[in-house]
């Protein structure tokens, strides 16, 4: 069940954001996009990490809603959009950005982990 | 792709989760649910505008690979690397629901 609700949370966030946000910038520009994301993931912040919709066990590494968002993103083009129809090569020639933003993360998670050290001491 | 393309896209990627690490849980640990909602525009919004509103992050291919890539990635690794668990259940949840999601929008946009 657990999984089932996650899997929800997970499908609605990305729903929203794959559609409504690209809409709303393309009709009022970086201000459109700005607004979207109050009107979206703070909503969907709302649902999947405040109430708790995704399930997250503390002793767990957190999963964020982005996770789920990213992959309806990816999955959006694959199966195609605009009378497309289903193609895996979007995906693969969409790789080497996964790739670097995957290694501009990691240095993140990195950090992170460093500058709490240093805000224990 | 160019190598500046490739050194903006790392430092977009890095940006995103380590904005949301160092802020998000305080803004709620100090407004309140409404503190989500701050973080929501001035942490996602403000980073949207620079990673794809004005394009730091490069896109190499037709599958739109959203800054949220970043975000899922650096928050999970940063709990690993500080010793959690992984849950493999919520992960998989998250690549499902990406799956379910994702033919939704296909059929009508």
């Amino acid at each position: 069940m657990k999984f089932v609700r996650s899997t929800v949370g997970f499908a609605i966030a990305g729903m929203f954001v794959m559609s409504i946000w690209g809409d709303w910038a393309g009709a009022y520009g970086n201000l459109g996009g700005w607004f979207a994301a109050v009107a979206i993931i703070g909503p969907m912040w709302f649902m999947n990490h405040y109430i708790g919709l995704i399930d997250n066990p503390g002793d767990h590494a957190f999963v964020d809603m982005a996770w789920g968002i990213a992959w309806v993103g990816i999955m959006r083009d694959v199966f195609g959009v605009g009378g497309n129809s289903f193609d895996l090569g979007r995906l693969v020639s969409s790789l080497p950005t996964i790739g670097l933003l995957t290694v501009g993360a990691a240095l993140a998670a990195l950090a992170i982990n460093a500058f709490n050290k240093i805000e224990a001491k | 792709m160019e190598l500046g393309q490739i050194i903006s896209t790392i430092v977009g990627g890095f940006l995103f989760p380590f904005l949301i690490a160092t802020m998000w849980g305080r803004l709620v640990e100090a407004f309140g649910p409404i503190g989500g909602w701050m973080a929501a525009a001035f942490i996602v919004g403000t980073m949207w505008a620079l990673n794809h509103g004005l394009g730091m992050v490069y896109q190499s291919g037709t599958a739109w690979i959203d800054m949220a890539w970043a975000a899922g990635t650096g928050l999970f690794l940063a709990d690993v690397f500080a010793g959690k668990k992984i849950n493999g259940s919520t992960v998989l949840a998250g690549i499902l629901g990406g799956i379910i999601g994702g033919f939704f929008l296909s059929t009508f946009l």
